[in-house]
């Protein structure tokens, strides 16, 4: 025992050039590729063809029409269809449910003036039909082909869920994307 | 003329030893100056440690990495589900890619009518169902030897352009579907407070 201690070396300094030099290159190298923006997703189903209890909640009573919430986008404005009837606009029988609205939206970082889709009034008017029917979660969403991705996107958020405060209240997050409007 | 001599060296002599004294004066203070110095560098060593771990770390957990440009321009939404490691299907302005893989050409939000089963007005994009196709055979493979790996089957992330039109969406999601992709996941740029 006292032999080995007698042959231990003193300590020396650890050479840390190398280590050194790794990490250099390293971080550099990771800092580049992190990613500095934050994703998320959001889930979507297309339509499927099975047994209508798939579709139907379970709690439902079964003589009841499925609710069948459907949101079209057109140039016009919004289309709601519930029961496979068309939620109709009072003030314009003929016209969309929530037609657009003149506001302002941001096209490639600029804000443009135009008519804008009412995102407030569909958050407010699904979240009437929400309150009628509390356990539907499912909502299909349809566009014009022309319509773009983004618009798309917004209307699905403001179906997700509904700011009441500091409470969020969940609206419809089940979004099942149908084909085209013809 | 042995006199002059004299005082010359003299005067040299003197100037010699004078210029040496100076040398060795500024000699001595460059050698000061050159000593080895030691650096303390266990503390910048820990620092780098701890950032190159937290690094590699963030490095490993992205399922999917997006760098957005002109050509893809994603969209914000509030959602605050996280991304997968699944299949990904990006739809650019100039592009689609299957797995970050070209697959074909997209010009002005349209897939050329040569490309899609039934011409113009056909939904099934031929080269984009042969990919996915060859996405889904791999995964099962890769499913049969690890079955944790099996989760992700028939679901695809769409990361898409925020000026592609609907049309485009549609016929993406039937060729997908027809590859028995039956989920999707859109992916946005996360923006919890919707502003």
């Amino acid at each position: 025992m006292a032999r080995k201690r007698k042959q231990e070396q003193p300590a020396n300094d650890i050479n840390l050039v190398p280590a050194m030099n790794l990490i250099l290159i390293l971080i550099p190298l990771l800092l580049t590729a992190m990613e500095t923006l934050k994703l998320a997703v959001i889930n979507v189903a297309t339509p499927q063809i099975g047994p209508a209890s798939e579709v139907t909640p379970p709690d439902q009573a079964p003589d009841e029409k499925p609710l069948k919430l459907t949101i079209a986008l057109t140039d016009r404005g919004l289309h709601l269809y519930a029961r496979d009837q068309v939620i109709e606009n009072k003030d314009d029988p003929l016209g969309p449910t929530i037609p657009k609205k003149d506001g302002e939206e941001i096209i490639d970082g600029k804000p443009v003036t135009g008519k804008v889709y009412d995102y407030e009034k569909l958050t407010q008017m699904l979240s009437d039909i929400k309150d009628e029917n509390p356990v539907e979660e499912n909502i299909i969403i349809s566009a014009e082909s022309h319509i773009k991705y983004r618009y798309i996107i917004q209307v699905m958020d403001a179906s997700r869920e509904k700011k009441e405060g500091d409470k969020k209240k969940t609206l419809f997050p089940n979004v099942i994307l149908s084909a085209g409007v013809a | 003329m042995s006199e002059e001599k004299n005082q010359t060296y003299e005067i040299l002599s003197e100037n010699y030893e004078q210029e040496m004294l100076a040398k060795k004066k500024a000699g001595k203070k460059k050698g000061r100056e050159e000593g080895p110095v030691k650096l303390t560098i266990t503390s910048l060593m820990d620092i780098l440690t701890i950032l190159l771990v937290f690094l590699l770390k963030s490095y490993s957990t992205d399922p999917v990495a997006v760098t957005p440009s002109a050509d893809l321009d994603l969209v914000k939404s509030t959602t605050a589900l996280m991304p997968e490691q699944t299949v990904t299907i990006t739809v650019s302005k100039s592009a689609i890619l299957v797995d970050n893989a070209m697959a074909l050409a997209v010009k002005d939000g349209k897939v050329d009518g040569t490309q899609k089963r039934g011409g113009e007005d056909g939904y099934f994009i031929i080269p984009l169902n042969k990919m996915l196709t060859d996405a889904v055979e791999k995964q099962r493979r890769i499913a049969a030897v690890n079955p944790s790996a099996g989760k992700s089957l028939g679901i695809a992330t769409i990361i898409m352009d925020g000026d592609t039109p609907f049309r485009l969406l549609t016929e993406v999601m039937y060729t997908a579907g027809q590859a028995e992709f039956s989920k999707f996941k859109f992916l946005t740029i996360s923006n919890p407070e919707g502003a």
